[in-house]
C-alpha cells in the first residue's frame, strides 16, 4: 500500500518543523478525520465509561440512580447464574466452531476442485450468512420442534427415537450450535477458498513429485499453509461466539429454556438489564463479559504468536 | 453541479458540527406543539385513531406507531435522556414496572379521571393505579381467560360438550383433571393443557395475591403460589399437559386434535382461527376451571412533560370511551375494559368459528369476575424463576420440591439485591 503513495522524506522535515508548527495549524486535517472520532466517542467511548459508572449504581432505567459501590460486582462474583452463562457460552462456542471449521474446509476443498457452476455454489453457501437471524431462528424452531418438526420426523423414519431438541438441556445447545454452524459454514468456506487459491500450485506439484499421496499433501502441505486463515476463522468465530444472543432468545426464550441451557452471557445481561430492570447489575455483567472476552483474546493471541511460522504461509 | 473542493468540504463539516451542537438543545417532547401518542400495531384500532386525530386536530393529536418491541426501550431512553418524550404513550400489562417512577407520569385523577371510574372494570382501573393511589394508566383492553375446547371431540368421547355443561363438569381444577383423564380413555394422548406453566399462571391469576403484597413485601413463598405450582406440576404428572416447546407444536396439536382443550385469554381465538382453519365450527369456550382470571391488556399514560395534559386527557378518554371500546374490539380484536362495551349488541355477535356461540358473553363473564390484584414492579423478574423451574420439572424431570426451593433461593437473591423486604 505505502509504495503507491509518493514517498516523502520524513526525517528531513521532522524535528524543526514539527515544533515550530502549533497544533491548530493542522486543524483542517483534524477536522477532516473528525467524523469518525466524534461518532466513536459518542457511540463507543462514552457508553463504555458510562457502563463503568452505571455498574456502581442501582438504576431502574428511569428514576434517579442510587449509589451501590462495588455491591453489583461482589454479587456478580457469587452469582451462579452468571458462571453458568459463561460455561454455556463456551460450550456452545466449541460445539459450533469445531464442526463449522471442518465443514467449511470440506466445502472449500470441494469448491476449489474443478467443478461446474462454482459461482452458483459460492453464492448458495454464502446466502445463510446474509439471511435475517430472527427469521432463521423461527424456521429452525419449526424444523427442530419436537412433535411435528422435520428433524424428529426423519429420526423416527429411520427407526430412531425423537430427540427433545428444545426441551432437553443438551438438545437446546445442539440446536443453537446447528444454527450457528448453518449460518457460518458458507462464510468461512469462502475465506478458506481464498486461502486455498493463494497456495501456489507449484508447492502442491512439488509434493506430488516427491511421492506424497493426496492425504499427505493435504495434512503436510495444504493445512500448514492454511494456518493463518484457520486462525483468522477461529478468532472471528470466537468474537461471534462470545456474543451469541438472538438464536437462543428466539428458540428458547430470554431465560434460555430448560435448566437455562441456552442462556449465554449476553442473554443473561439482557435479561437482568431489560427484563428485570436492573441496569446497574446489567452493566456489571457487561464488564464481566469484557473480562471473559479479554481472557479469551489473550489465549487466542498466545496461540497466534506461537513461533512456528511456516515461511511461505503469508 | 458544484464540485466539492477542500474549502467547501470544511465549511460543510463545520456546519454539520454546528448543527450537532445545536442538537444538544433538543426538544423535551417528541413533536413540540403537537400531542404525540405512542402506540403499537394492533394496540389500538386505527379507525378510532384516525377519527381521534381529526376530532382533536386543534390540540394537535398525533398518533405515532413505534412498534411493540421498541416502545419500552424508547420510552426509557427518552425519559432518562429528558428529550423527545411522547406526550402520551401506551403501556402494556407490565405497567407496574413503572410504578417506582410514577412521578414521570401525570396522575390522571388530577385531570378528572375519577368521573369515568364507574364506567370501567374495577380491577382493571385498579391495575393502572399505583399503590399510593395515583392513576397512571387509563384502561385500554383486557385479556379475560376462558377454557377453549373442541365440542366435537368431547362429544365423541361421550362427555358433556355444551358450554354450560362443560363449565359445570370442570368447575374446579380437580374436576378438570378428572375430565381430562376421562377424555384420554377414548382419545389416548389427548392433552388439556399447553404446559405446566399455563396451569400455574392461570391458577395464580385466579386469586387476589401475587408475588408482593400491597406493602411491597415478598409473599411468593406462601400457600397461594405453592397451590398454583402444585397444580402445574400435577397436570404434567397426570400426562394431561402437551409440554409443547413452541407454537409450531402447539398449533399442530390444535389441528390434529391432540390438544382439544386449553385455557387462554380472549385474543388467542385469533391464533386458533389462523392456525387451525380446518377445525372451524368445532371450538367452544366456557368458564375456566377454578374461576375467572386475566392475562394481558394495556393502558395509556400521559407523561409529566406533556405541556397540555388536559387536552391530552380529553383525547385519551375519548379514544377509550365505552362507545369506542366496542370499535377497538370489532376492528382490532381488543377486548373491552368498559362495562357498557361488554354488553353492546354490536360486540355480542355469534362467532361461526365457535359454532355460532356468542363467545363475548363468556369472556365478559370472566372479565367481570377477575379478582383485584396487587401487581408490583418485581412481578416479571420473579415470575421468570417460577417459569424456568416448573419447566425444569416438566421437561427435564427435576424433583418438584427441589425446583421450588431453587426458585425461592434465586428469588431471595434477586430480592436482596433489589432491596425488597421479606
Amino acid at each position: 500500500m505505502t509504495d503507491v503513495l509518493p514517498r516523502v522524506d520524513a526525517p528531513a522535515e521532522s524535528p524543526a518543523t514539527k515544533t515550530s508548527r502549533p497544533w491548530f495549524s493542522f486543524l483542517p486535517q483534524y477536522l477532516a478525520i473528525s467524523p469518525f472520532y466524534i461518532l466513536f466517542a459518542v457511540f463507543g467511548i462514552y457508553p463504555i465509561f458510562f457502563a463503568a459508572y452505571l455498574a456502581l449504581q442501582r438504576w431502574d432505567g428511569i428514576g434517579p440512580m442510587e449509589w451501590a459501590g462495588l455491591e453489583n460486582f461482589t454479587f456478580l462474583l457469587t452469582d451462579g447464574e452468571f458462571w453458568d452463562a459463561i460455561i454455556n457460552t463456551l460450550v456452545i462456542w466449541v460445539m459450533s466452531t469445531v464442526p463449522m471449521i471442518v465443514l467449511a474446509l470440506l466445502v472449500a476443498l470441494g469448491l476449489n476442485s474443478a467443478i461446474r457452476f462454482k459461482g452458483v455454489y459460492r453464492l448458495a453457501y454464502f446466502t445463510p450468512n446474509v439471511t435475517s437471524i430472527v427469521a432463521m431462528a423461527i424456521v429452525f424452531g419449526s424444523v427442530f420442534s419436537e412433535e411435528f418438526g422435520i428433524v424428529n420426523a426423519l429420526l423416527t423414519a429411520i427407526g430412531l427415537d425423537p430427540v427433545g431438541w428444545l426441551s432437553d438441556p443438551w438438545g437446546i445447545k445442539v440446536t443453537i450450535s446447528a444454527m450457528i454452524i448453518w449460518r457460518w459454514v458458507g462464510y468461512n468456506a469462502i475465506i478458506f477458498l481464498a486461502g486455498l487459491q493463494a497456495i501456489s500450485p507449484e508447492v502442491i506439484e512439488a509434493a506430488k513429485i516427491d511421492g506424497a499421496n493426496a492425504w499427505q499433501t493435504f495434512t503436510k502441505v495444504t493445512l500448514p499453509l492454511l494456518r493463518p486463515v484457520l486462525l483468522f476463522s477461529v478468532l472471528m468465530s470466537a468474537i461471534g461466539g462470545m456474543q451469541v444472543f438472538v438464536e437462543p432468545q428466539i428458540l428458547v426464550g430470554v431465560s434460555g429454556g430448560v435448566e437455562n441451557a441456552g442462556r449465554t452471557m449476553v442473554l443473561y445481561f439482557y435479561e437482568r438489564a431489560f427484563q428485570q430492570n436492573d441496569f446497574g447489575y446489567g452493566a456489571a455483567i457487561a464488564w464481566g463479559i469484557v473480562i471473559v472476552v479479554l481472557l479469551f483474546a489473550l489465549i487466542n493471541w498466545r496461540l497466534v504468536q506461537r513461533p512456528q511460522r511456516d515461511g511461505a504461509a503469508r | 453541479m458544484t464540485t466539492i473542493n477542500r474549502r467547501r468540504f470544511l465549511a460543510g463539516t463545520a456546519a454539520a458540527l454546528g448543527l450537532a451542537a445545536a442538537g444538544c438543545a433538543s426538544p423535551v417532547t417528541a413533536t413540540p406543539g403537537r400531542l404525540t401518542l405512542w402506540y403499537w400495531t394492533g394496540g389500538l384500532a386505527t379507525t378510532v385513531l384516525t377519527d381521534a386525530a381529526a376530532r382533536f386536530a386543534a390540540a394537535g393529536l398525533e398518533p405515532v406507531n413505534v412498534g411493540f418491541d421498541n416502545l419500552r426501550g424508547r420510552l426509557l431512553a427518552t425519559l432518562s435522556g429528558g428529550a423527545y418524550i411522547p406526550d402520551m404513550t401506551m403501556l402494556s400489562d407490565d405497567i407496574a414496572r413503572y410504578f417506582g417512577d410514577a412521578d414521570q407520569f401525570v396522575d390522571l385523577n388530577t385531570l378528572g379521571a375519577a368521573r369515568f371510574e364507574g364506567e370501567y372494570l374495577p380491577w382493571k382501573w385498579k391495575a393502572g393505579t399505583t399503590p399510593d393511589g395515583r392513576l397512571m394508566g387509563f384502561p385500554i383492553d383486557t385479556g379475560p381467560a376462558a377454557l377453549y375446547y373442541r365440542a366435537d371431540l368431547f362429544a365423541k368421547a361421550g362427555l358433556p360438550s355444551e358450554p354450560d355443561d362443560v363449565a359445570a363438569a370442570v368447575h374446579t381444577w380437580e374436576d378438570f383433571f378428572a375430565f381430562g383423564k376421562e377424555l384420554q380413555k377414548t382419545q389416548p394422548g389427548a392433552v388439556i393443557a399447553t404446559d405446566s406453566n399455563e396451569i400455574f399462571q392461570y391458577a395464580l391469576a385466579q386469586g387476589p395475591k401475587k408475588y408482593l403484597d400491597v406493602d411491597g413485601r415478598y409473599i411468593g413463598d406462601q400457600d397461594h403460589v405453592r397451590r398454583a405450582w402444585d397444580l402445574g406440576v400435577r397436570v404434567a404428572r397426570l400426562g394431561l399437559s402437551g409440554a409443547f416447546v413452541n407454537s409450531t407444536d402447539r398449533q399442530a396439536a390444535w389441528n390434529s386434535g391432540v390438544q382439544p382443550a386449553f385455557i387462554s385469554p380472549t385474543y388467542t381465538s385469533n391464533d386458533v382461527k389462523k392456525a387451525a382453519p380446518s377445525t372451524a365450527g368445532n371450538w367452544r369456550v366456557c368458564r375456566s376451571p377454578g374461576g375467572p382470571s386475566n392475562a394481558g391488556g394495556s393502558f395509556i399514560a400521559i407523561t409529566r412533560y406533556c405541556p397540555d395534559p388536559q387536552s391530552a386527557f380529553d383525547a385519551v378518554s375519548w379514544i377509550l370511551s365505552p362507545a369506542n371500546q366496542a370499535r377497538h374490539y370489532l376492528d382490532a380484536g381488543l377486548f373491552p375494559s368498559a362495562l357498557d362495551a361488554l354488553t353492546d349488541p354490536a360486540v355480542r355477535v355469534p362467532d361461526s368459528f365457535f359454532g355460532g356461540q356468542t363467545v363475548v358473553d363468556v369472556f365478559a363473564e370472566s372479565a367481570r369476575g377477575v379478582p383485584q390484584t396487587a401487581f408490583s414492579y418485581m412481578d416479571i423478574g420473579i415470575r421468570t424463576y417460577f417459569q424456568t423451574e416448573i419447566k425444569n420439572v416438566e421437561q427435564a424431570g427435576k424433583d418438584p420440591d427441589q425446583a421450588w426451593n431453587d426458585a425461592q433461593t434465586l428469588i431471595y437473591r434477586l430480592l436482596k439485591q433489589s432491596g425488597v423486604e421479606r
